[in-house]
């Protein structure tokens, strides 16, 4: 199989492995299907994607800046039902299906921005203390070590207060706290694979550091870092949710969190709508890509896998 | 379509302190119903070590765990048979010491309740008490396990539970079997509390153990403590264990592999057990090691004269250690008898095949014998033959019809055409007609 | 004895990890430039502004003012809290005591009913009882606290009319003594019965609130360790020795399955503290978690600094305390077998 020349080598990385893992995909996608709460955590991830890409073809966005809640100063605090506004609207005559469906694409924004940002640091410097090793290992991990020992809701509320509320400050924080994980992920993954006899073997062949990464830490950090980013895609949100219910995002946005807080002052009069119906999007969403987060973990655990 | 065998009646059937009926345990599962125990059948004698032999899948270790009903049942399913167990009891005159009634074992059969060791229909003229272990359950079940019938594991460590000492783990067998000579040793005797009976027999409540902490009752608790210190000790100390007191306080994982068979062996004959089964007890151990469990397996046999079913896929092994064997395969017992018998003169293809399989010194060097294909599904058996498809002597009628396990010499049966031809008019499969 | 060295060297990274905490608060309170916004009202004049700047040393350059704060953390001088008017230090203790009555209730909730209904799915499993759990405990885990206390108020305060806002009712709250902070624990000391009902009634909503995610996670670690641990030869091996299914259950199965789950609880700690923010905001609680969100949004910076210290160190206490527990359970885990 391996031949011993250097288009030999380049053959194992492509052909072989390609094969092996587009079949791999397959296996995990036919597993995902197969079970019940991964399948429904699926379902509602398509769903709510789905009504965050398909924002401004499901309802007007609003002018200027679709990511603010509309007004309609003739239609405040109205209950769901009423016509026009199918989910009520809130104290500011804000519809809330306009803030559910807006909502959804914030979200999407923001887990997408702090989970690709977050996975990309925490690989730089995990992959930096695994391979460098030594003093620098031990620097950032107790860097790491410092940054786990605040609860991350605490310290996100904290870098969020210092740069001020803002949105957009509300992801620097959510990015601030939540990379430290992968870093861990990869770093393990660096020194294991450091430690594994066929790294010298790659060596004695002649591959060098950086194709050792590329073909072997990599491919299988995907696992866990997978996991985690699933995990991550839900729980940013709803961190970030709360930081904003906690009043640190702009007032008016169209965020679910911003939305339930706002909704709060309606509540001793009974009216309900305008915190349910956000809240109940961040409990599906996190809900989903826990869902789905799981069931990664059960299938592509090799633990649970070999004790069929 | 089977080939009915002989009764029961013709084996002797004497002296047989367990007895496996028709024994048939299956699986549910997705794939559908998979027949790991398909009708087996043999008898283990008082006092003798009997091997269990087979592949990895051939139900060896299924049949074991049945006796203490160890199979979990969803998704097993008992499917028939029984297994009947001749219970013995310490023997009265000396108390379990040995002597000469019982022959130095210190056990004796329980008397049948029917008929007070007289003789009657229930107990089958044996006067014995006979019970079938495949339909207990609750007490009368835990009171058999542990105690009249003891099992040791394949992988003592994984056996042992790693939160707790060699020592409670031992005490625990004292405690639930030997309640009344704990409190004995500790001077507390009959007149012991319901507290201190439900603290050494571990059924205290939440609330009782609070009180037996409590200087009152401390130092009976003490006490008992001690005694079953000394019991513990004295188990250890029987399987060769050097500085049981020691090693008592020990977790499993601090002691080698060999120390940790030797704790469970100790665990398992505490209670002085009338049948010992032994999962491949030296499976996962070092080779070196291996040869002194086994010797110590066969001394402690002996001396005790319990009845020992020995699990192995290794033939070369059960050798050593089993007064007969019992050749498994996929859910049956191809052929059984006399450990030299068989290994001088096997009947059956599969032992044979098991037996060439074995490399030795004096055989030329080149290579290994090894018996073709694989293990077959056990899903949906056909009515041939389950070892047809290796067979190097089969024939028509062994695709068609199964053989059923016949007596040949003796104790020595086997389930093969070629030594009990059906009564059909049909070509006879033989040893000097190779068919592939 | 050696998990002795284990704990000693736990020990000895504490103070390391505590610096560096204090470092990185404090840095981030200075990116944001001074923190003197707190103490300015618009009216006052330059001199105003450079005398309150010497007050506070923010004049100084910043090692000096790291060195200042963090020695003041450590001699008890905690700072001035904008929102609060008052030293943080004095503030801290009657924050302190209404913040841990909510935890500790909704802790110890969690933690018996967690390892309770783990236990009971994880013994039944792949049967009715299991699968409800597993949809509690997911659902728990999923759920944003500020939703579920809402939703509660919703059914509760608003529709029901049931349980109260805020901490208790002032009048029984003065009509007793509080030597312990822990309005509940007073009342049972001072032998006020109503106080203590009140007290309780207080409590529920949120503690429930807080307790609920919590319970969900210590379910689902308990219920899985349990079915892994119920896989193991040693639980075959319990059962052949003859002990019955309950002994089984309780001494070889649930203890060895609450090893990995005292994990969990410790890691739970972090959550319920997290929690605090949020459910003292919705239910009013006078805590410190309600006093933290309101120095964040007005950027009053001692209080968060103290804040954040206060709950950090605790966290990493807390990890210490369930680190050693965990390797006195698995003796393994320590002499490294």
């Amino acid at each position: 199989m391996a031949v011993d020349t250097a288009a030999g080598r380049s053959s194992r990385t492509l052909s072989g492995s390609l094969g092996t893992r587009l079949r791999r995909f397959g296996e995990i996608s036919r597993e995902v299907l197969r079970n019940p709460t991964t399948l429904i955590g699926l379902l509602l991830i398509v769903g709510m994607v789905a009504m965050a890409l398909f924002a401004p073809l499901l309802i007007e966005p609003n002018t200027p800046n679709p990511y603010q809640m509309p007004r309609d100063w003739g239609a405040l605090n109205e209950p769901p039902g009423t016509p026009g506004h199918i989910l009520g609207t809130t104290q500011q005559g804000g519809d809330v299906l306009y803030g559910v469906i807006w909502g959804a694409r914030t979200s999407l924004r923001l887990s997408l921005i702090v989970v690709s940002v977050t996975v990309v640091i925490g690989l730089i410097v995990g992959s930096l203390a695994g391979f460098v090793g030594g003093k620098v290992d031990e620097l950032l991990m107790r860097l790491v070590d410092v940054f786990l020992s605040i609860p991350e809701l605490i310290f996100a509320l904290a870098i969020a207060a210092v740069l001020g509320p803002s949105f957009g400050n509300i992801i620097l924080a959510l990015a601030a706290v939540f990379w430290v994980k992968y870093a861990r992920i990869i770093r393990g993954q660096v020194i294991h694979i450091k430690q594994n006899e066929y790294v010298d073997a790659a060596r004695v062949i002649g591959d060098s550091k950086l194709r050792i990464y590329m073909k072997d830490v990599l491919p299988n950090s995907i696992t866990p870092v997978v996991v985690q980013a699933t995990l991550d895609m839900g729980n940013v949100v709803l961190i970030g949710a709360t930081l904003s219910f906690i009043g640190l995002a702009e007032a008016g946005l169209a965020e679910w969190g911003v939305l339930v807080s706002q909704g709060q002052a309606g509540i001793s009069a009974g009216r309900w709508w305008a915190s349910t119906f956000p809240g109940l999007m961040v409990f599906l969403w996190a809900l989903a890509f826990n869902l789905l987060g799981d069931g990664f973990r059960d299938i592509l655990d090799p633990r649970t896998e070999s004790k069929r | 379509m089977t080939v009915s065998h002989a009764p029961e009646a013709e084996i002797d059937t004497t002296g047989a302190i367990a007895s496996v009926v028709g024994l048939r345990v299956h699986f549910e599962s997705k794939a559908g119903r998979v027949y790991a125990v398909d009708g087996v059948d043999f008898h283990i004698r008082d006092g003798e070590t009997l091997g269990l032999v087979g592949e990895t899948g051939c139900g060896k270790t299924v049949t074991a765990r049945s006796f203490l009903r160890l199979v979990p049942m969803p998704p097993g399913v008992h499917a028939g048979g029984s297994i009947y167990f001749r219970p013995h009891q310490p023997c009265p005159e000396c108390a379990g010491t040995g002597c000469e009634v019982c022959d130095d074992t210190g056990r004796l059969p329980v008397p049948c309740p029917v008929c007070g060791g007289e003789g009657c229909e229930t107990c089958g003229g044996s006067g014995n008490e006979t019970i079938d272990l495949t339909s207990l359950s609750g007490k009368a079940l835990h009171d058999i396990r542990g105690d009249r019938i003891a099992m040791i594991f394949q992988d003592p460590a994984k056996a042992l539970n790693p939160a707790l000492t060699v020592r409670s783990q031992i005490a625990e067998v004292y405690g639930q079997h030997r309640t009344e000579e704990v409190l004995q040793r500790a001077g507390l005797g009959s007149a012991a509390s319901m507290l201190m009976r439900r603290f050494v027999s571990q059924r205290s409540r939440l609330w009782e153990r609070a009180l037996l902490a409590m200087p009152p009752l401390r130092k009976k608790r003490m006490r008992v403590e001690r005694a079953i210190d000394d019991m513990v000790s004295a188990a250890l100390a029987e399987t060769q264990i050097p500085n049981p007191g020691n090693v008592m306080a020990r977790y499993p994982h601090e002691l080698s592999g060999g120390m940790k068979q030797r704790v469970m062996i100790a665990q398992a004959l505490a209670c002085n057990p009338d049948l010992l089964i032994a999962d491949e007890p030296t499976t996962a151990l070092d080779v070196t090691v291996q040869a002194r469990i086994i010797e110590l397996i066969k001394e402690l046999q002996a001396r005790r004269k319990s009845a020992v079913l020995y699990i192995s896929h290794d033939l070369s092994l059960v050798r050593r250690v089993c007064d007969r064997v019992a050749v498994m395969y996929a859910g049956r017992i191809v052929e059984i008898g006399g450990t030299e018998e068989i290994f001088a003169n096997p009947l059956h293809p599969y032992t044979r095949g098991l037996l060439a399989a074995i490399p030795s010194r004096s055989q030329s060097r080149g290579q290994l014998v090894a018996i073709r294909g694989t293990v077959p599904e056990l899903i949906d058996p056909p009515p041939s033959c389950r070892f047809v498809e290796r067979c190097s002597y089969a024939v028509a009628v062994c695709g068609e019809v199964d053989p059923g396990l016949e007596n040949v010499n003796g104790g020595h049966r086997v389930a093969c055409f070629i030594h009990n031809p059906p009564d059909m008019a049909v070509e006879v499969p033989s040893f000097s007609k190779v068919t592939s | 004895m050696q998990i002795r060295d284990y704990v000693l060297r736990r020990l000895m990274v504490l103070p390391i990890l505590i610096i560096g905490t204090s470092l990185i608060v404090f840095t981030l309170t200075r990116i944001g430039g001074s923190p003197i916004g707190i103490y300015l009202s618009h009216e006052m004049t330059q001199d105003e502004v450079a005398e309150i700047e010497e007050r506070y040393g923010l004049d100084q350059p910043l090692p000096v003012q790291y060195l200042t704060w963090a020695g003041g953390m450590i001699t008890g001088d905690w700072g001035w809290s904008g929102v609060a008017a008052a030293p943080v230090r004095q503030v801290f203790p009657n924050k302190l005591g209404a913040t841990l009555e909510l935890a500790v209730a909704a802790g110890v909730v969690a933690v018996a009913l967690g390892i309770g209904l783990g236990t009971y799915g994880g013994s039944r499993r792949d049967r009715l009882p299991d699968h409800l759990t597993r949809v509690f405990s997911i659902s728990g885990a999923a759920m944003p606290i500020f939703w579920f206390g809402i939703l509660l108020l919703i059914v509760f305060w608003v529709g029901l009319g049931w349980a109260p806002i805020g901490r208790s009712n002032s009048n029984l709250f003065q009509s007793i003594a509080h030597p312990t902070g822990l309005y509940t624990v007073d009342a049972l000391l001072a032998g006020n019965w109503s106080a203590f009902v009140d007290a309780v009634w207080h409590l529920l909503l949120p503690a429930v609130t807080l307790g609920f995610g919590t319970t969900a996670i210590i379910t689902r670690m308990m219920r899985s360790s349990l079915v892994e641990t119920l896989s193991e030869e040693y639980v075959d091996a319990a059962r052949a020795k003859g002990l019955p299914e309950k002994l089984v259950l309780r001494r070889h199965a649930r203890r060895n399955a609450l090893i990995p789950t005292v994990t969990v609880i410790g890691l739970s700690f972090g959550f319920l503290l997290q929690g605090t923010v949020v459910v003292e905001i919705i239910f009013r609680w006078p805590g410190l978690g309600r006093w933290m969100a309101d120095a964040v949004l007005r950027g009053d910076q001692a209080t968060i600094m103290a804040y954040v210290m206060f709950t950090s160190v605790l966290f990493l206490m807390v990890n210490l305390v369930v680190d050693v527990t965990y390797a006195y359970l698995d003796r393994r885990v320590v002499l490294g077998a």
